[in-house]
């Protein structure tokens, strides 16, 4: 049976109600506008018809994803229809760029998060971390950024935040902290949402828009990055971004509680319920340790996705898991999303409407590589606080290996160029599902984190590009 | 015998009815006291203008009444000394005969009230249970307690037969008091699920305040379209007096602060709450009108009634010129705060704000004017239709699953 909180009625003006409904079916009739309207003024003369009927799914698929007109997956279906449909890709292509390398790895990735979850694993290290931090207010906040920043180094950022917003609901109203106003509730909620965000750039397996920025790079370059790699590039980031969000954290959301004996006893007795690790937590820990041994490891000869979906088999074989256990956990409908932005994103550059694109935009604003890379960093922060990251990498990625190509830019550094930035969301709900459930505590609200976020913005920019620049040649990628 | 439709409603519903010894024994023509227990054995008449009244026959107090009922070939006439007037009778209508699938008479389910069919399928008051019943109704006697709630495949079979015979436009399910968090929504909600899967109707509900507004969200976002919480009574040493459950169960403010919330939620005029004229001095009632006119909620008045089994069986009856005032300055408040007053109507056990136009409003055809339209069956299925379009526009599902979050 429903809950009472599983509805909400919406008590705005019923006009205002009236023209949000229609505003889907206005917006999709938009998108098909501006479709036609890019089909109907005839190819320029420096691209070719494939590349400017590419130009126009992409302008259609880039409306529909900015403004969620459909869910995000279904454009991704539309763009792969309408890349046969319109004679830029032939069907097999456009279905077999489906089969990328780096969808099965995100398939793989999800399943060993479902099984960490399902099978305890995840609340058990959460507990056991909160547990040796909790004794204090500040060392509790601590224990809550930290904790979501190491976990979110192993599985999906949204997943560590998924698992820990309940017990966080817990342990604030074992503290009977007003919603309104208490601010040390906030900076929890905060603690959570920017802890999960700034860990899940660390590594591939933080967030799905690095391996989809992979996979992009791999189809149209060839190229790609090794687990190691990816993390040696941007744990540093990890780092240094924990510390300052620390600063702002503290700097803005001062701590007026003074005894979280509460909260510390409601963590242990959650631990007493759960008892000792089970067999089928020994056994996914294991198998996650070994994984992620070999992805360090045997990345580079054996291929991730291959490590990954190996790792599921083994804990099916082992009984660590059943398919029901995880069929659930596993996000289907982003995987048919990455699918769709792959080819959408290797047919803009084999039709020559990447390069032209990036011409009229980014290359023609840009002066040179320097300016390149400030530019593509601001835009992908900037459109991930709007949409959804994985929105932003499929718009920009194409674009960004493009306009690598005119200024001599190696362009294996666009994927983490665009992939990093598009993880940072540190002020709107809808940036990513984690700041979206720190929402969704009611102790937040946007007036709270506009200067914070902003702050903590500018910031990541700064330290992003330095690391860029005098970082990142070190261990060969640069521009 | 007054020629306003309204007084007559008023004075029928205070005084009764004589009813000719020929009538006596036809049970076709009366009510008999099934499911609403404050509303005794009475008739069930349409007078000029269309307007409907409950008028009770059995009472004692109903053989000082100035009125007659006669039957001259098949019409019916209200006769109050040399004056009279025709008048319709709505008889029991042919589904009180039938029985559900289990077996239950309908009688025993449904009550047609109007175009309403009122129901209260659960097993009996937590009030009268616990001994703080309303001192003026006489539900546990009048056999609404029974062992187990009416199951709800029974109520779905009594609408339907209703619905074929034409007896009814809508649904009005009513339970007293239940001992929850939620005051009998969740008991409620299956009932309110079948009828709205199986039956293009509106529904209305009564019950008591829940202790928290997210229910009263919930009930709107299940299907209903009309709901009251019902206070009786404003004077708040009467009511405590009289309704001490209400008031140590529920508590008097709740009702109020629940009423505004629900006001919020569902559409202009189809919250309402009722107070009984004749318990309090009209003072108080009019206080209360404006107390539930306030905050958007439209006041039902109902009048009293002395019945046989209650404590009040000895209360006097209120005088028809007493206390017709409170009935025009309800009409007049409603007017002023722009409440819609088409939806709760044409009820024969109280008078709505739409009959009480009669009170205030010397050419009542105007305030009335889209009363007709509502009661069509074009108006009735624009309702249904609006009501509906409303609730998809308002109602929205929480999914906190982080799939539908925007990853
Ligand atoms: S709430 Fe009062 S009036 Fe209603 S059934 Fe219970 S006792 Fe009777």
């Amino acid at each position: 049976m429903a809950q009472p909180s599983s509805f909400v009625v919406d008590t705005r003006p019923i006009w205002i109600l009236l023209l949000q409904s229609v505003r889907q079916p206005l917006l999709l009739a938009t998108g098909a506008a501006i479709y036609f309207a890019v089909r109907s003024v005839g190819p320029p003369v420096d691209l070719d018809p494939a590349g400017h009927r590419a130009l126009a799914v992409f302008a259609l698929c880039v409306f529909y994803w900015v403004f969620d007109v459909l869910p995000l997956m279904i454009t991704s279906i539309l763009a792969i229809i309408l890349l046969p449909l319109t004679g830029v890709l032939p069907a097999k292509e456009a279905y077999a760029l489906f089969g990328s390398e780096a969808v099965f790895f995100i398939l793989g990735a999800f399943i060993l998060a479902a099984a960490m979850m399902k099978s305890g694993l995840s609340a058990r290290l959460a507990l056991m971390i909160l547990s040796r931090f909790g004794h204090e207010p500040i060392s509790l906040l601590r224990g809550i950024f930290v904790l979501n920043a190491t976990m979110s180094f192993f599985m999906s950022e949204h997943a560590v935040a998924a698992m820990t917003f309940p017990i966080l609901v817990e342990l604030i109203a074992a503290l009977h902290l007003p919603a309104s106003r208490d601010s040390y509730g906030r900076a929890l909620f905060l603690a959570m949402a920017w802890g999960s965000t700034i860990g899940g750039v660390a590594t591939l397996l933080g967030g799905a828009r690095a391996p989809l920025a992979l996979g992009i790079l791999r189809e149209v370059t060839g190229d790609s990055y090794s687990f190691t790699e990816w993390a040696a590039l941007n744990v540093p980031l990890t780092l240094s971004l924990s510390v300052a969000a620390w600063i702002v954290l503290r700097t803005f959301f001062p701590i007026g509680v003074l005894d979280v004996s509460k909260a510390e006893q409601a963590v242990e007795e959650r631990l007493m319920k759960i008892g000792r690790m089970t067999l089928q937590e020994r056994l996914v820990a294991g198998v996650m340790i070994a994984t992620i041994a070999c992805w360090i490891v045997l990345g580079e000869s054996f291929g991730l996705a291959n490590i990954a979906l190996a790792a599921v088999v083994v804990l099916f074989a082992i009984g660590a898991v059943q398919w029901r256990d995880v069929e659930g956990y596993v996000n289907w409908g982003l995987i048919l999303m990455y699918g769709g932005a792959i080819s959408l994103g290797s047919a803009l550059h084999k039709s020559g409407a990447a390069t032209w694109l990036a011409d009229q935009t980014i290359a023609s604003w840009a002066s040179g590589p320097v300016t390149v890379i400030l530019l593509i960093t601001a835009s992908a922060v900037l459109l991930t606080e709007m949409m959804s990251n994985s929105a932003a990498v499929a718009i920009l990625m194409p674009l960004s290996i493009a306009v690598a190509g005119q200024f001599d830019i190696d362009p294996r550094l666009m994927a983490p160029l665009v992939a990093v930035p598009a993880g940072l969301s540190f002020i709107l709900p809808i940036g990513t599902p984690a700041n979206a459930m720190a929402y969704s505590s009611g102790y937040l609200k946007v007036s709270h984190l506009i200067i914070p976020g902003l702050i903590l913005h500018l910031t990541a920019l700064v330290i992003f590009n330095l690391l860029v620049w005098f970082y990142w040649p070190l261990l060969g990628v640069a521009s | 015998m007054s020629p306003n439709p309204g007084f007559l409603k008023l004075d029928l519903a205070i005084r009764g009815i004589v009813v000719d010894d020929s009538l006596r024994g036809r049970n076709d023509l009366f009510h008999a006291p099934t499911v609403r227990g404050p509303v005794a054995r009475s008739v069930e008449l349409v007078l000029p203008g269309e307007v409907l009244v409950s008028a009770p026959v059995d009472e004692a107090f109903t053989t000082d009444s100035p009125y007659s009922l006669l039957q001259e070939a098949d019409r019916f006439y209200l006769q109050a000394g040399d004056e009279r007037a025709e008048v319709q009778i709505v008889g029991a209508p042919g589904y009180y005969a039938k029985k559900t699938r289990s077996g239950l008479p309908m009688w025993r389910i449904g009550s047609s009230y109007g175009p309403y069919l009122a129901i209260n399928p659960a097993s009996r008051c937590a009030f009268s249970a616990k001994g703080s019943q309303c001192q003026f109704c006489d539900a546990s006697t009048q056999g609404v307690d029974r062992d187990e709630p009416i199951p709800v495949e029974d109520v779905v079979d009594t609408v339907r037969a209703a619905f074929a015979e034409g007896a009814i436009d809508f649904v009005y399910l009513h339970i007293g008091y239940v001992d929850s968090e939620d005051s009998g929504v969740r008991f409620l909600e299956p009932y309110v699920r079948a009828i709205k899967r199986h039956f293009d109707t509106l529904v209305a509900v009564q019950l008591q305040p829940p202790r928290d507004n997210r229910w009263i969200d919930y009930i709107y976002a299940i299907g209903v379209d009309a709901l009251s919480y019902s206070i009786q009574i404003h004077d708040e040493e009467i009511l405590k007096s009289l309704c001490v459950g209400r008031v140590e169960q529920v508590g008097r403010q709740r009702y109020y602060d629940a009423l505004a919330h629900a006001a919020q939620i569902f559409p202009n005029g189809t919250v309402w709450s009722d107070l009984i004229v004749g318990l309090e001095p009209t003072e108080s009632t009019i206080a209360g009108v404006d107390s539930l006119v306030d905050m958007g909620v439209l006041p039902v008045l109902s009048v009293f009634r002395p019945l046989g089994d209650t404590d009040l069986r000895d209360h006097p009856m209120p005088d028809t010129a007493e206390v017709a005032p409170v009935f025009a300055h309800m009409f007049e408040r409603v007017r002023e705060a722009g409440i819609n007053i088409n939806w709760v109507r044409d009820l024969s056990f109280a008078v709505t704000p739409f009959e009480a136009r009669y009170f205030s409003d010397p050419d009542a055809a105007v305030s009335g004017a889209l009363g007709p339209l509502y009661r069509s069956r074009l108006g009735n299925l624009a309702v249904r239709n609006l009501s509906r379009l409303r609730r998809r526009l308002r109602v929205r599902q929480v999914n906190d699953s982080f799939g539908s979050s925007n990853l």
